[in-house]
């Protein structure tokens, strides 16, 4: 028997097309939206890894080290990363600082070397409504980039009061739904008939 | 035979809606149900409830000479038994005559009053129950910063954001030894100012004390465990009846120290790729970004995701995005689920199947010989123009594996917070 171990896909260039078009490049020249497959799509992790048996979950040893390891949890699902400028992580000074790990007496960057280039970071996991497999297309990947970049026109006031929003949304939700409940609970006019019975 | 009394006939329209009592309570809107919904719930009698732990693994494992050399000895698992015991928490609610008199119709008022503050109740006993879910298993609410006359100036992160008006608090040192008193909260700002203000500052209060809710007594009280309580990198103290000190690493939560910067997507790898070397590269399926609104508008404000102004706003471009996807804000594909009740500072990430309650009463009525509602009396010792009614639940929340989730946290707030 054949089993999959990881299956892989590269981009359709047709998708990166619409994405560069949407999105725009950076200053590398590399487009600012990209589509990945989640399997395609790996990052450093370095530390101490506790390797567990997987029947049992008891740890069977310990290995420090740095690993090129799959960045998203849906590994088997498309993703559109946007991205980030160097800036964004701080200085490589300060990158060292806050990422490296001391394990063992070794220093390990957990999440590999600084960002010199920048760095790809996730935006949208392709998924249908219930979580199912959803395929990449030129036309959703453009929809997404131009989502978030219309997103990013905002002030960043709206952006608090839209959250607020929408937390008084459920709040009214709640209330509605509640009374909806008790409603149910009370029959119409009291068990009184409303109909003139003789 | 006796005239018949309000309180008997609330009595039938409460029982009417008893049933949906657990509807309103159970609802996969925050996170304290949310435990319900995900997790396990274990019904308990008043005695402890037992999580077995396997803290350490056993066996030897190691090369040996085969000519003859000696195989050495072997050890097996450890285990441990972590213990939860119920707390009972209530709520009372109480209506007047007059909201009665207020309409015409009688058994109709009644029915509406009644309605009206089963719903109400409901869902400040949720809220209520959701606010202790953020703290440390203390009761603690909040910390003073200042006070200028009845009124208290929050210390973020929590602020001013889990307590209510109307809410009776207690104040107790910083050290959660001396009790200084009872008061009533009559105005709260949890969204700019984070100020308390009450009816009476209670003897002896400073700046520094804390507050916390009604029904705690003596020193080092305890409540709910929240998220605090079992997300948690300290490595002294109890956790669950265990000694933190006796297991230092497998207690302890994976942390990351933000140092009072802003949330960055580096922060966000950090805690999730511990929980991965800690667990498995695969584990973080199961994860959930636990964090208050103010986070998630930090996380909009990277500007790499479709944000709430978009999905909410009722432009065409967003109402398409959700038609064509689940949705859902993810925070480097974690999904995102946002509190207003939950730490400005923080951001944690949680695995629910991994939490559940231990109950031991179900919310309901509170119930003597099959009444649910009772009088109030005057100070005459006559009847006083009202009756009172009461929800009460017995539950604690357990988390069996804390190093299972991770939490980022001296998170900054966004500007304008």
């Amino acid at each position: 028997m054949i089993q999959v171990l990881r299956e892989t896909h590269d981009t359709p260039e047709s998708v990166a097309h619409s994405l560069e078009l949407a999105g725009g490049i950076n200053r590398f020249r590399e487009p600012n939206y990209r589509a990945v497959w989640g399997w395609n799509r790996l990052a450093w992790i370095g530390g101490k890894f506790e390797e567990r048996d997987p029947a049992t979950g008891a740890l069977l040893r310990e290995v420090v080290e740095l690993r090129q390891e799959p960045k998203y949890p849906a590994v088997n699902r498309w993703h559109i990363e946007k991205w980030l400028p160097p800036e964004t992580y701080g200085s490589p000074r300060a990158w060292w600082a806050q990422t490296v790990e001391i394990e063992g007496g070794r220093s390990v960057p957990a999440l590999g070397p600084y960002p010199a280039r920048g760095e790809y970071e996730h935006c949208v996991t392709l998924e249908g409504p219930r979580g199912e497999f959803l395929q990449i297309t030129p036309t959703v990947a453009e929809h997404i980039a131009r989502a978030i970049e219309w997103s990013r026109r905002h002030p960043r006031s709206a952006g608090k009061r839209a959250l607020y929003d929408r937390e008084q949304l459920q709040e009214r939700n709640y209330d509605a739904y509640a009374y909806d409940i008790l409603d149910d609970a009370v029959p119409a006019f009291h068990r009184q008939p409303f109909v003139t019975v003789r | 035979m006796p005239a018949q009394a309000n309180a008997n006939v609330i009595a039938l329209q409460l029982e009417k809606v008893r049933d949906k009592v657990p509807l309103l309570y159970e609802r996969d809107d925050i996170l304290l149900t949310m435990i319900q919904q995900r997790g396990d719930v274990e019904k308990i009698s008043s005695r402890n409830m037992r999580l077995p732990l396997q803290v350490n693994p056993g066996g030897k494992a190691g090369s040996y000479n085969a000519d003859g050399g000696d195989l050495g000895r072997g050890s097996g698992t450890a285990y441990d038994v972590a213990q939860v015991s119920p707390i009972f928490f209530r709520f009372a609610i109480e209506i007047t005559k007059l909201v009665e008199y207020a309409t015409n119709g009688r058994e109709r008022a009644i029915e509406n009053a009644a309605k009206r503050e089963v719903a109400n109740g409901m869902k400040q006993f949720r809220a209520f129950l959701d606010k202790l879910m953020q703290t440390a298993g203390n009761g603690v609410l909040g910390t003073i910063n200042s006070i200028a006359s009845t009124t208290f100036t929050m210390a973020v992160p929590s602020g001013a954001a889990l307590v209510y008006v109307g809410q009776t608090v207690q104040v107790y040192d910083t050290t959660l030894t001396t009790n200084r008193g009872t008061c009533t909260v009559t105005a709260c700002d949890p969204i700019n100012a984070q100020t308390i203000t009450v009816d009476v500052v209670p003897g002896g209060t400073v700046a520094t004390d804390v507050i916390v809710h009604d029904g705690l007594s003596g020193a080092q009280p305890v409540s709910l465990f929240g998220i605090k309580y079992h997300q948690n990198a300290a490595t002294t103290g109890t956790w669950l009846n265990l000694n933190r000190a006796t297991y230092p690493v497998q207690l302890q939560t994976p942390r990351v120290n933000a140092g009072n910067a802003a949330l960055t997507p580096s922060n966000v790898r950090l805690a999730i790729n511990k929980v991965r070397k800690s667990l498995g590269i695969n584990h973080v399926a199961k994860l959930i970004a636990y964090m208050a609104v103010e986070q998630e508008h930090a996380w909009e404000n990277l500007g790499i995701t479709v944000s709430q102004i978009i999905k909410e706003g009722g432009n065409s471009d967003g109402n398409d995005l959700d038609l064509l996807f689940s949705g859902r804000k993810t925070m480097s594909g974690i999904p995102i689920k946002s509190s207003v009740n939950a730490d400005q500072t923080r951001v944690d990430f949680l695995d629910l199947s991994h939490w559940g309650r231990a109950v031991l009463k179900d919310i309901d009525f509170y119930e003597v010989n099959g009444n649910t509602v009772f009088p109030i009396y005057g100070a005459s010792g006559g009847l006083a123009a009202s009756y009172i009614f009461y929800f009460d639940t017995a539950f604690q929340v357990w988390d069996d594996s804390p190093r299972t989730g991770a939490f980022i946290d001296t998170l900054a707030r966004p500007s304008g917070y």
